[in-house]
C-alpha cells in the first residue's frame, strides 16, 4: 500500500503519470507575395489592361522557348513553322505559330448591364452556374498588343479559359479565322528545393565560416481544413468541438493521441464564417421591408449586427492556439475583400486569439501562433514550398468548362503559370500595374485549394523532374473531413469526424 | 431622490474659457473653394475680398484638387524621383550622358522610317515629339494609367529593351521643371481620362 519512499502520492492505487504526448515546433517561413500596400498607396486609376500586358511579356520568353523545343522539326506539306511575332501578322495560308493571351467571349459571362438593371429595381437574372452557353455561339480569341484573333480547332477543344496565355500553332483561313494545329503552354517553372530559402538566408547570415545546413528533426504532419462556415448558431457545435478535441489530443485514447500530436500546424483554408456581410444584401432588404411590414431599416443598425459567428471562430481558434499554431486565409465569405488578391482577416476580428498573434504595427507575419495571411498564400512550411487558394480561382475556372474535374483544373493552371487566369475577367482582382503576382514564378511542392466537393490528391510532374502535389480540400461544414499530409513523406490522409446516431430503439 | 437642480437660472462664473463655434480662427471651409464670379461677389465690396484672395492658393487657377488618375501618375512620379535621389541606376547614367546630336539621330532616323512625313506634329518640339511616339509604341505596354518613366522602368524590367533615348528626353524635361504633370501623363490618358 505505501510506497517506499513515504510518498502517498505515488504507487498503487494510483497509476504511473499519464500519456502526455508533446507536438514538435513546425519550421515556418512564409512569404509575403500577394501582401498589398496599405490605405493611400493602393491606386485603383489604372486599367487591367496592364494586367494582361505584364502576364503576356513575363511569360512570353518561357512560352518561346517551349513552343520552339516542340516545334523546331515540325512540318507540314513541306512548309516549316515560322514565329509571328504579333497576332494580326499572320497571313493566309501560311503555317505559323503565334503567342498571346486567350480570350472567351462567352454570352452568359457576367455583364455589367446586369447592375445597371438591378440599380432599376428590376430583379437581377440568377448567378449563373455555368458561362457556356448551350447553342456553341462561344468563341475563342488570341490577344496580345496589336488585336484579338478568333481561333477555332480540334486541339482546343473547350479546355483554355479567358488568361491563359499560351502558343498556337496553325495557319490563317479565308474567313480570318486561325485553324490550330497545336498548342504550347509555358508548363511548371523551376522548383526550389526542399529547405532552399532556409539555407540560402543562413548561408548569407553565415558569410565568413562555412555554410553548414542545420540538423533537422523529422517533420510533423500538416493538417488542413476549409469551409467551416460557422453560423454562430447551436448546430454546428457539435462537430467543431470534436475537432478541436482531436486537434488538441482530448479525443480518444492513447493512439489517437498519438496521431494528432504529430501534427504541427493547421490551414485553415478559406469560408471560416458562413456570411460576411452584417450589412443586408439588396436581396434581404426588400425581404425585411416585406416582413416588418413596410419598416424600413436604412444602412447598417448597429442592433442588427449578429457577432456570433466571429465570436465563435475567435472562440475556436483560442481553442486549438495554445497548442497548434494555425495559419488563416480568408475565402469567399469571410469579411475580407473581394477582389483577389484578399488581404489577410484583421486582428480585430479576433480579440481573444490575437494574443497568439503579433501585432501588424510590429511584424507582418506570427511564426508561432495565429498568422492571418492573403488568399491565395505562398509560404515554406518545413521546408516545402506551398501554394494555397481559397477556392474561388478553381471554381470560377469550372464555369467556363465542361466536364472538367477540380484537379485538372489545379494542374492545368500550374501548367499555365496562372494561379487566377479568370482575373481580371470574371474574378475581380486588383489592377496590378508593376508586377503581377498572380503569374506563378517557382513551381511549389503542394499546391491546395480549399472549399471544393470532395477530397481528392493528385501527383503532377514537370519537364525538369518537379513534382507537385495536388490537394483539393473539401469544404468541412458538409463532409466533415480533415485532410492530413505528412511533411516528411508527403503521404496524404483523411481524418472524417463523424456524429454516429444510436440506433433508435425499436 | 435625484439631485436637486438649480432653479435660479444664474450659471455660476467658472474659470475656464468656453468654446467658441464661430469667428475666422475656427473657419473650417478653405477660402477660395467657391467660385469668385457669382453674383454676390461682385455685389458685395471689392476691397473686402482682396485680403481673402490674397489667403488663396496658386493652384485656384487649375481648378480644384487633382483628381485620383492625376493623384496616382503625381504620386508614381515622386516615387521615381525619391528613387533616383537614392540611387541612379547605370541605365539614368548612360541617359544623362546622351547630348542632343544623338538624340536627334535618333528622331531622324525614325522619322526616315516612314514613307510619309507625320501630321498634325508643327506646333510640337522635338522632345514632345519623341515623347508621342513613345506613348503610341504598344509594344511596352499601355500608356494610360502610369507616368511615362515608370512605364519605361517597366519596360526596362521586363527585358523589353525600350530606347535609351526616351530615358534621356524624361530626364531632360525632368530637370528642366516643367510641370512633371504633363511631362509624365501621356495625350492620350489626358483625353481619355479627363
Amino acid at each position: 500500500m505505501t510506497s517506499p519512499d513515504g510518498n502517498l502520492l505515488q504507487g498503487a492505487p494510483f497509476q504511473d503519470s499519464p500519456y502526455l504526448p508533446s507536438r514538435n515546433a513546425s519550421s515556418y517561413n512564409p512569404l509575403h507575395t500577394f501582401d498589398l500596400p496599405k490605405g493611400t498607396e493602393k491606386h485603383y486609376g489604372q486599367q487591367y489592361a496592364d494586367m494582361y500586358f505584364l502576364r503576356l511579356a513575363q511569360l512570353k520568353e518561357a512560352i518561346k522557348r517551349q513552343a520552339e523545343e516542340a516545334w523546331k522539326d515540325f512540318e507540314l506539306a513541306g512548309e516549316k513553322a515560322t514565329m509571328v511575332d504579333r497576332v494580326l501578322d499572320v497571313r493566309q495560308g501560311d503555317l505559323c505559330w503565334i503567342i498571346g493571351t486567350v480570350y472567351m467571349e462567352m454570352a452568359l459571362k457576367p455583364n455589367v448591364l446586369d447592375d445597371i438593371a438591378k440599380e432599376h429595381w428590376i430583379a437581377a437574372p440568377p448567378v449563373r452556374q455555368t458561362y457556356m452557353s448551350s447553342s456553341g455561339q462561344d468563341e475563342m480569341m488570341l490577344e496580345d498588343e496589336s488585336g484579338r484573333l478568333r481561333i477555332t480547332g480540334e486541339s482546343l477543344n473547350s479546355h483554355y479559359v479567358t488568361g491563359c496565355v499560351l502558343a498556337a500553332l496553325g495557319t490563317e483561313q479565308a474567313d480570318g479565322c486561325f485553324q490550330v494545329i497545336a498548342t504550347q503552354y509555358a508548363d511548371l517553372p523551376r522548383q526550389p528545393q526542399r529547405w532552399e530559402r532556409d539555407d540560402s538566408a543562413l548561408a548569407v547570415l553565415g558569410k565568413k565560416n562555412k555554410p553548414v545546413t542545420p540538423k533537422r528533426g523529422s517533420a510533423g504532419k500538416l493538417a488542413i481544413v476549409s469551409g467551416l462556415e460557422i453560423t454562430g448558431t447551436d448546430d454546428d457545435d457539435l462537430a467543431l468541438d470534436l475537432l478541436v478535441q482531436f486537434l488538441t489530443g482530448e479525443l480518444g485514447a492513447h493512439p489517437e493521441q498519438s496521431r494528432s500530436g504529430k501534427i504541427t500546424r493547421l490551414i485553415i483554408a478559406g469560408n471560416s464564417l458562413s456570411s460576411s456581410s452584417p450589412i443586408l444584401s439588396r436581396e434581404d432588404f426588400v425581404n425585411s421591408k416585406r416582413d416588418k411590414g413596410g419598416k424600413q431599416q436604412f444602412g447598417y443598425h448597429t442592433s442588427s449586427y449578429n457577432a456570433s459567428p466571429a465570436e465563435r471562430l475567435d472562440a475556436l481558434l483560442t481553442d486549438i492556439l495554445p497548442s497548434l499554431p494555425i495559419t488563416l486565409i480568408p475565402g469567399a465569405s469571410d469579411p475580407a475583400n473581394v477582389a483577389l488578391p484578399q488581404q489577410a482577416l484583421h486582428p480585430a476580428l479576433f480579440p481573444q486569439s490575437r494574443q497568439y498573434a503579433n501585432p501588424p504595427v510590429k511584424s507582418n507575419e506570427s511564426r508561432e501562433g495565429l498568422d492571418s495571411v492573403t488568399n491565395p498564400w505562398e509560404g515554406d512550411i518545413d521546408g516545402w514550398r506551398l501554394l494555397g487558394t481559397g477556392g474561388q480561382t478553381v471554381d470560377d475556372l469550372l464555369k467556363y468548362v465542361d466536364e472538367v474535374e477540380e484537379m485538372d483544373v489545379l494542374e492545368m493552371m500550374l501548367r499555365w503559370r496562372s494561379i487566377a487566369p479568370t482575373a481580371p475577367d470574371t474574378l475581380w482582382c486588383y489592377p496590378f500595374q508593376d508586377d503581377d503576382p498572380l503569374i506563378l514564378r517557382d513551381c511549389p511542392h503542394i499546391y491546395f485549394a480549399g472549399n471544393q466537393s470532395k477530397f481528392e490528391r493528385r501527383v503532377i510532374q514537370g519537364p525538369a523532374d518537379q513534382k507537385v502535389l495536388l490537394l483539393s480540400i473539401p469544404k468541412f461544414r458538409e463532409t466533415k473531413t480533415l485532410v492530413v499530409v505528412d511533411m516528411e513523406t508527403l503521404e496524404v490522409e483523411t481524418v472524417e469526424i463523424g456524429v454516429v446516431q444510436p440506433p433508435t430503439p425499436e | 431622490m435625484p439631485p436637486k437642480r438649480r432653479s435660479s437660472g444664474i450659471a455660476p462664473k467658472s474659470g475656464q474659457s468656453t468654446l467658441a463655434f464661430h469667428g475666422a480662427s475656427n473657419k473650417v471651409t478653405k477660402p477660395g473653394t467657391r467660385a469668385q464670379n457669382t453674383k454676390k461677389n461682385i455685389v458685395a465690396d471689392p476691397v473686402a475680398e482682396s485680403p481673402k484672395a490674397d489667403v488663396v492658393e496658386i493652384d485656384a487657377t487649375v481648378g480644384s484638387e487633382p483628381t485620383t488618375t492625376e493623384a496616382s501618375l503625381l504620386d508614381q512620379t515622386e516615387k521615381e524621383i525619391v528613387a533616383q535621389q537614392a540611387a541612379s541606376t547605370p541605365e539614368e547614367d548612360e541617359a544623362r550622358r546622351i547630348t542632343d546630336a544623338r538624340i536627334n539621330k535618333y528622331w531622324t532616323a525614325k522619322e526616315k522610317a516612314r514613307k510619309a512625313p507625320r501630321v498634325h506634329q508643327n506646333g510640337l518640339s522635338l522632345h514632345e515629339k519623341i515623347l508621342q511616339e513613345w506613348d503610341m509604341s504598344g509594344q511596352y505596354g499601355p500608356c494610360t494609367g502610369i507616368a511615362r518613366l515608370k512605364r519605361w522602368k517597366r519596360a526596362q524590367r521586363l527585358g523589353l529593351t525600350p530606347p535609351i533615348e526616351v530615358l534621356a528626353v524624361l530626364l531632360k524635361e525632368q530637370d528642366s521643371e516643367n510641370d512633371s504633370l504633363s511631362v509624365q501623363r501621356s495625350l492620350v490618358d489626358e483625353l481619355l481620362n479627363y
